[in-house]
């Protein structure tokens, strides 16, 4: 338990390429990809429109086709998201080799596009470490990775529909059980629910109403994962609104 | 120790490895002699596994040891009062050490049934008080050591894989063709680069994996058939090259993690690998180089034009020394040879290829 809470909290530094100049030239693909990823929390929507880097505001013009033009990460397999990320493990000193006995192998991963860190200590390989920071990175890209909705045309995907609970009037049978926060699947829809409040400026009755559900109910789904209600107060709090308890 | 012959025929019918089953063979030991109040051996000397040390790793065991929860836990709170506050990750080596020994809980089985173990609780102490006050290596207390995706079997003499060396097999990957060649894995201690090189390989690659160490081939082997690759790993007892004379000339690739640290850093060791691991897999002699030159020696008849070798080195002054003496002293014979830095940006590796 303590390990995980040690994850948890070494793995949450995270940093916007937008904010921190040093990541800007990271983006190093942003000539080729159309679009402007938003990728904080803290990044407002006239903020994005001033923005040298994209196309002016990402809510407005882009027609049907924006949602294929950003970045889907969490849609990508491990391999390629391995593909965009450094790998590290812990500087050590010394000589290391032979010299050395040390079980534990700690690995830090850094996704350049968005320059988010991810980190695993608590496994007995750095195989296993590998594979929970990656999913550590998904769920912080998650959290962390905005991208802009046209309201006006706006159909929830399948990933969010998923997480809903069925009483959400949108959500027809073939969507399948509702995903809990346990499944890696849960991460995509997370970042769709985020987005969706982020459009509607931290308003979780509107977002409900877009989502079928009573304001309660979209609360209640909110607070049941920490780092999701954190990532939605956060939002909240930037739009001078109240924390969900 | 099962016999050969016994394995091969169980692994016959077993693709992945089944430890449960190729242990059920092993003949039952009586309970340990050793007990919590064992008197910790002495620094001084390096010591020795116990006599009747059973070489099947622990984790291997059969969990043939029922414990009430209460005698587990009361284990568990000892075992943590002997963690010294300077070493808090030992905490975390009493979890693995116990999740080693015990039986995987099956589903639905009754909470107040007692946990199986694959060693008798005392035993276990006795083996937890070596590891906190004698340091032995972990390792060598549950038997195996994670590397890569493997689960590796090590015992005392052999050297365990480190988490460097895992860069080796990523860089036979990355050689054009390696899944049909024939590749030597000099040293092969655990085997570890061994089976994971074998696994990656197609059905005309092999690798031929030496060791002059009894006690390593045997470990080898005990990996090999664990991962079911027995058609594709050929060990065979020798000294670096010399069981290799057959093929000769018609290597892919030459892989070796020899001893590289000069003789006199062996007494300022960390003490879990000073006084426990095996000086053969250490010593490198007065540079470190010795065994290092030698296989630079037999690199250009053993490999096949354009075969590619990779060797583990002490770091920086090595590598740097050995790409320079390659390079000058064999200019018509290699080229691309190059230090490759490890994750902790020390030069750790150099490779190249054979003109």
């Amino acid at each position: 338990m303590a390990a995980r809470a040690l994850l948890l909290r070494t793995a949450a530094r995270c940093c916007s390429p937008l904010h921190s100049p040093s990541a800007a030239p990271r983006l190093r693909s942003h000539a080729a990809i159309p679009q402007l990823r938003f990728p904080s929390l803290y990044f407002s929507a006239s903020a994005a429109s001033t923005s040298s880097h994209g196309p002016s505001g990402g809510d407005a013009g882009e027609g049907e086709d924006d949602k294929g033009a950003y970045e889907n990460y969490l849609g990508m397999s491990d391999d390629e998201l391995m593909a965009q990320c450094d790998m590290g493990t812990f500087k050590s000193s010394g000589p290391g080799g032979q010299h050395r006995n040390k079980r534990e192998s700690a690995v830090r991963l850094r996704h350049h596009p968005t320059g988010i860190v991810a980190q695993a200590v608590e496994d007995r390989s750095q195989h296993k470490n590998r594979s929970s920071a990656l999913s550590r990175l998904r769920t912080l890209i998650a959290l962390k990775v905005r991208r802009p909705i046209n309201l006006d045309n706006y159909t929830p995907p399948v990933e969010l529909l998923q997480i809903l609970p069925l009483k959400s009037t949108i959500r027809s049978k073939d969507v399948g059980s509702q995903i809990g926060p346990n499944n890696p699947k849960f991460s995509p829809g997370m970042q769709a629910l985020l987005d969706l409040l982020f459009a509607v400026e931290g308003s979780v009755s509107e977002a409900a109403k877009i989502l079928g559900l009573s304001t309660g109910a979209l609360s209640r789904l909110i607070l049941s994962d920490d780092s999701l209600r954190a990532a939605a107060n956060e939002l909240r709090a930037s739009k001078g609104l109240k924390p969900l308890r | 120790m099962l016999s050969l012959s016994a394995r091969s025929i169980l692994s016959a019918f077993l693709p992945k490895p089944k430890p449960r089953r190729l242990l059920l063979l092993r003949p039952r030991r009586s309970s340990a002699s050793a007990s919590a109040l064992t008197p910790p051996t002495p620094r001084t000397t390096t010591p020795d596994p116990p006599e009747d040390a059973d070489p099947t790793p622990l984790f291997l065991r059969p969990p043939t040891h029922p414990v009430p929860e209460a005698s587990l836990a009361a284990f568990r709170r000892r075992a943590a009062a002997l963690v010294p506050p300077s070493a808090p990750h030992l905490h975390r080596h009493l979890r693995w050490l116990l999740a080693d020994a015990s039986a995987p809980a099956p589903s639905g089985a009754d909470p107040a049934a007692p946990h199986l173990l694959r060693a008798p609780l005392d035993e276990l102490e006795a083996l937890w008080l070596r590891h906190v006050r004698d340091r032995r290596p972990f390792q060598y207390v549950v038997g195996n050591e994670h590397w890569k995706d493997l689960v590796v079997a090590v015992r005392d003499g052999v050297l365990i894989p480190r988490p460097e060396t895992e860069a080796v097999v990523d860089m036979v990957a990355a050689v054009e063709g390696f899944q049909d060649g024939w590749w030597a894995d000099l040293g092969t201690g655990s085997g570890a680069i061994a089976v994971a090189v074998a696994r990656m390989l197609g059905p005309g690659g092999r690798v031929f994996a030496t060791d002059v160490s009894e006690v390593a081939v045997e470990v080898a082997r005990l990996n090999v058939q664990r991962y079911g690759v027995q058609d594709k790993v050929e060990i065979r007892r020798g000294s670096w090259f010399e069981p290799l004379e057959d093929v000769k000339g018609k290597l892919m690739g030459v892989i070796s993690n020899p001893p590289y640290i000069p003789t006199d850093d062996l007494p300022g060791l960390q003490p879990e690998v000073g006084w426990h691991e095996p000086k053969l897999a250490l010593d490198g002699g007065k540079d470190g180089l010795d065994h290092l030159l030698h296989l630079c020696e037999g690199l250009s008849s053993a490999l096949m034009p354009g075969g590619f070798f990779v060797f583990e080195t002490n770091g920086n002054k090595q590598s740097e020394f050995l790409v320079d003496f390659i390079s000058t002293k064999w200019s018509s014979s290699f080229c691309d040879v190059e230090a490759v830095l490890d994750f902790a940006d020390i030069k750790r590796f150099v490779r190249g290829y054979r003109r």
